[in-house]
C-alpha cells in the first residue's frame, strides 16, 4: 500500500482518545455517577472493613507485648512436676537463649490496709521480673536479689492498687499487711492499662519466696524467662522442650538412641552431659500422650514450653485471615461493581453505534476505538477507587470516634486499588472489543 | 488521466437470514481523477451499497476494485482506516456531526486521526470552514447550527485533510432546495479549484446534472 505522508504522532491521538472517552462520561452525569457509585462503595467497604479488621489485630498484638517481648514461658500441668523453686537459674545456665529467668507464683490472700481488709491477688516473682516483662516503676525501686534471698516483707504496688490505697499520694515507705505479716511498700509500677499485663495493675508484687510461704507449697508451677532477641526466644524453646522431654523420658525419633545424641545439641555447652536428666522427678510418669508431641504446646501436656512471641504470632495470624475475609466479602461487592460499569459500556457502545460508524470513517483505527472505551471504563474505575478510598478512610474515622478501633491499612488500600482497576479493565475490555470491531458500514447505518 | 477508481464485477450479497439479498451485480466502473460523479436511480437500486464500496466502509462479496492503484481485498482493517483517513473524504445525507464537539473540533478529527498537531491543525481547519463559508462559525455546536450550516461543517471535514475524493451520499436530501444549491455549489467550486474528485449519490436530476457523468443504477446494475 502506498505511503500516506503526515507528522504521524501517536500522542495527538492518544491524548484526543482519552478526551474523547472523557467526553463519553461527561454526556451522560447521572449515569457516569451511579456507575462510580458501584465502584466507590465496593472501595469504601473493602477499605473500611479491611480496618476494622487490622484493628482488631492491631490490639490483641498490643495486648501481647504488654507481657515482654522474647518471653519464654515453661508451665506445669501437673503440681507433681512442679519445678525446684531455684530451677530457673539452672536453666539460665544450661539455655544459651536465655537472658532472664524467674519463678513466678499467683496466690491470692487476705490484706489489711490501715482499717480496711480484702482480699487481693499477689504475684510473687525474683527481681529480674521488670526486665522480663518491660515493666517500668513510677515510684520507689524494685526489690533486689537480696530481698528474693532473704524472704523480705517487701512489696510494689501494682497501679491500680496505688491509686485506690492513696488516692495519688506516694505509698512508698508506709507498711500494709499481707497474710497476717506486715509488709514494707517500697515501689509502684508504671500502668499497663485494661486487659493488659494479665492484670497486674491490680496485684501486689512480692518476692516469690515470700509468696511461696504464702501459697503454702515447696514448689513453683511456672518460670518465665526472657531472650534478647526472637531468634534466641526460638532457639530457648527448643533447649528448654530437649531439656524437659529427656527429663521425663521422652526422646526424638533421632534423638532417642540416647549417647550419640551431642551433634543436635550444637547450642548447647559442651561441658554439661547432656545424657544426664537435670532431675529426678518424683512419682510422675510420663503419659503417652506426650510422646506425640515433640514441642510441649499443649495443654494436655505434662510440661509447656511457649514463647509469647508464638503466641502472638498464632493470634495474628488467626485475625490476619479474619482481615483478609472481611477484605474479601467486600471485594466481591468491588466485583459487582465492575459488573456495573460493563453494563453501562454496553449501553454506551450501543447508543454510540452511529458515531463509532462516523469515526471509523474519517480514518479511526480499530484501536484508536478499543482504548477510548477502555479508558472510558478506566475512568469510572479510578474516579470511584480515588473517592472510595476517601469514603473508606471517613467512615475508619467515624468507628474511631465511637470507639471502635480501626485503621486505614496500606494493604486495604493496595487490594482496593488493584481489584477496583483490574474490574474496570477486566469489564472494559468486552464492550470495548464490540466497539471496536463493529463493521464501519454496519455502525454507521444502525441508528 | 488518472484512473482512481476501477471497479472489475462487482457483486454484493447480504444475507438476511435465509434470504440473499443481490443489492448489486457486477458492476463495471472508472472514474477518473477531476469527475465529478452523480449516481442516480431509485431507491434499493444499490446506490448507498456502492458509495460504502468506493468509501472502503465495506467489502465486495466479488469482483476486484482498485482505488488510488492499492487492491482494496487485499488491504487490511488498518490499511483501510489510513485510506478513508487520507484520500476520502465522506459527506452522509444526516451530516453525522458528533454532537459534543463544536464545528471545528468536528472539522478537525481526521487529521487529529492522523497524527497532525495543533498548530497545523488549526490552520488547516480554519482553512476548510472559509471554503465552505463558515469562518463565523467555529465555535458553534451542531444543534445550534441549521441543517445547511451543519453539512458545510461536514463538508469542511471531509476536505480538511485534503483527500483526492469526496464520496457524498445524498448530501442535500435533508436539505431545503435553495440550501442544497448552496451546497453543490461549494462541490462544484472544490471540483474545479481544487482538481477533487467527486463521486455523490441523488435521486434529483438537477443535482445529478452538475456533475460532469451520471451513473444510473437500477436494481444493482449500472444501466
Ligand atoms: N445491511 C444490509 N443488509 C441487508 N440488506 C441490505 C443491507 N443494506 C442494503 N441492503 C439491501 O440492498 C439493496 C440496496 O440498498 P441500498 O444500497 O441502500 O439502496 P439505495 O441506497 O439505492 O436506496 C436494498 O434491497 C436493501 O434492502
Ligand atoms: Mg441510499
Amino acid at each position: 500500500m502506498k505511503e500516506y505522508e503526515g507528522s504521524k504522532s501517536s500522542l495527538v491521538r492518544l491524548y484526543f482518545t482519552a478526551k474523547m472517552a472523557l467526553n463519553g462520561l461527561t454526556s451522560n452525569l447521572l449515569r457516569t455517577f451511579l456507575t462510580v457509585l458501584g465502584i466507590l462503595i465496593g472501595v469504601a467497604s473493602v477499605v473500611s472493613l479491611m480496618g476494622i479488621g487490622e484493628g482488631a489485630r492491631r490490639t490483641v498484638v498490643e495486648q501481647f507485648e504488654s507481657l515482654g517481648k522474647n518471653v519464654v514461658i515453661v508451665k506445669s500441668n501437673q503440681p507433681a512436676l512442679n519445678f525446684e523453686p531455684e530451677e530457673y537459674i539452672e536453666l539460665l545456665d544450661r539455655v544459651d537463649g536465655l537472658e532472664y529467668a524467674t519463678s513466678i507464683v499467683n496466690t491470692e490472700t487476705n490484706i489489711r490496709w490501715r482499717r480496711s481488709r480484702g482480699e487481693i491477688e499477689i504475684l510473687g516473682v525474683n527481681e529480674q521480673y521488670p526486665i522480663i516483662r518491660d515493666h517500668e516503676l513510677i515510684d520507689g525501686n524494685f526489690f533486689s536479689s537480696l530481698h528474693v534471698k532473704q524472704r523480705s516483707p517487701v512489696a510494689i504496688l501494682g497501679y491500680n492498687v496505688a491509686v485506690s490505697l492513696l488516692n495519688g499520694r506516694s505509698p512508698v515507705g508506709q507498711s500494709m499487711t499481707i497474710d497476717g505479716i506486715s509488709y514494707r511498700i517500697i515501689g509502684v509500677l508504671a500502668r499497663k492499662g485494661n486487659g493488659k499485663g494479665e492484670g497486674i495493675d491490680n496485684k501486689v508484687i512480692i518476692p516469690y519466696t515470700s509468696a511461696m510461704k504464702i501459697d503454702g507449697n515447696r514448689t513453683v508451677s511456672e518460670i518465665w524467662g526472657k531472650s534478647d532477641s526472637p531468634e534466641n526466644a526460638a532457639l530457648s524453646i527448643v533447649q528448654l522442650g530437649r531439656i524437659y522431654k529427656r527429663q521425663l523420658g521422652i526422646y526424638d525419633k533421632d534423638t532417642d538412641t540416647g549417647g550419640e545424641d551431642g551433634n543436635e545439641g550444637g547450642g548447647e555447652e559442651p561441658g554439661i552431659p547432656i545424657e544426664e536428666p537435670i532431675k529426678e522427678v518424683g512419682t510422675a510418669k510420663p503419659q503417652p500422650q506426650s510422646q506425640n508431641n515433640p514441642i510441649f504446646d499443649n495443654s494436655d501436656d505434662l510440661i509447656t514450653v511457649t514463647s509469647l512471641n508464638q503466641l502472638v504470632k498464632e493470634a495474628d495470624n488467626a485475625n490476619r485471615v479474619m482481615t483478609l475475609l472481611l477484605g474479601g466479602i467486600a471485594a466481591v461487592s468491588l466485583l459487582v461493581g465492575g459488573l456495573g460499569i460493563m453494563n453501562i459500556m454496553l449501553v454506551a457502545v450501543s447508543e454510540r453505534t452511529s458515531e463509532i460508524g462516523v469515526r471509523r470513517a474519517l480514518g479511526a483505527k480499530k484501536y484508536d476505538l478499543l482504548i477510548q472505551f477502555m479508558l472510558e471504563a478506566l475512568y469510572v474505575s479510578i474516579i470511584g477507587c480515588i473517592i472510595g478510598i476517601a469514603v473508606g478512610i471517613y467512615v475508619i474515622n467515624l468507628f474511631n470516634r465511637n470507639g471502635l478501633d480501626a485503621v486505614v491499612s496500606l494493604q486495604a488500600v493496595k487490594i482496593s486499588t488493584v481489584v477496583a482497576l483490574t474490574s474496570g479493565l477486566l469489564f472494559g475490555v468486552y464492550p470495548a472489543y464490540m466497539a471496536s470491531n463493529l463493521p464501519p458500514v454496519e455502525a454507521l447505518n444502525r441508528k | 488521466m488518472d484512473k482512481v477508481i476501477k471497479m472489475d464485477n462487482i457483486y454484493k450479497n447480504y444475507k438476511l437470514g435465509q434470504v440473499n439479498v443481490e443489492a448489486l451485480k457486477g458492476i463495471n466502473l472508472e472514474v477518473e481523477k477531476g469527475e465529478f460523479i452523480s449516481i442516480m436511480g431509485p431507491s434499493g437500486s444499490g446506490k448507498s451499497t456502492l458509495l460504502n464500496l468506493i468509501g472502503c466502509l465495506d467489502k465486495p462479496t466479488k469482483g476486484l476494485y482498485e482505488l488510488d492503484g492499492n487492491r482494496v481485498e487485499k488491504l487490511n482493517d488498518y490499511q483501510l482506516s489510513e485510506i478513508r483517513n487520507n484520500f476520502l473524504g465522506f459527506v452522509f445525507q444526516s451530516f453525522n456531526l458528533l454532537s459534543s464537539l463544536n464545528a471545528i473540533k468536528n472539522v478537525e478529527i481526521p487529521l487529529i486521526y492522523r497524527g497532525i498537531r495543533k498548530k497545523v491543525r488549526k490552520e488547516l481547519c480554519k482553512e476548510a470552514l472559509e471554503v465552505v463559508g463558515l469562518g463565523d462559525r467555529m465555535h458553534h455546536l451542531p444543534n445550534q447550527l441549521s441543517g445547511g450550516q451543519q453539512q458545510r461543517v461536514a463538508i469542511a471535514r471531509a476536505i480538511v485533510g485534503k483527500p483526492a475524493v469526496i464520496l457524498a451520499d445524498e448530501p442535500t436530501g435533508a436539505l431545503d432546495s435553495k440550501t442544497g444549491n448552496d451546497i453543490m455549489d461549494i462541490f462544484q467550486k472544490l471540483n474545479k479549484e481544487n482538481n477533487m474528485t467527486i463521486v455523490q449519490v441523488t435521486h434529483e436530476e438537477d443535482i445529478a446534472k452538475i456533475g460532469n457523468r451520471i451513473i444510473r443504477l437500477i436494481d444493482g446494475y449500472i444501466q
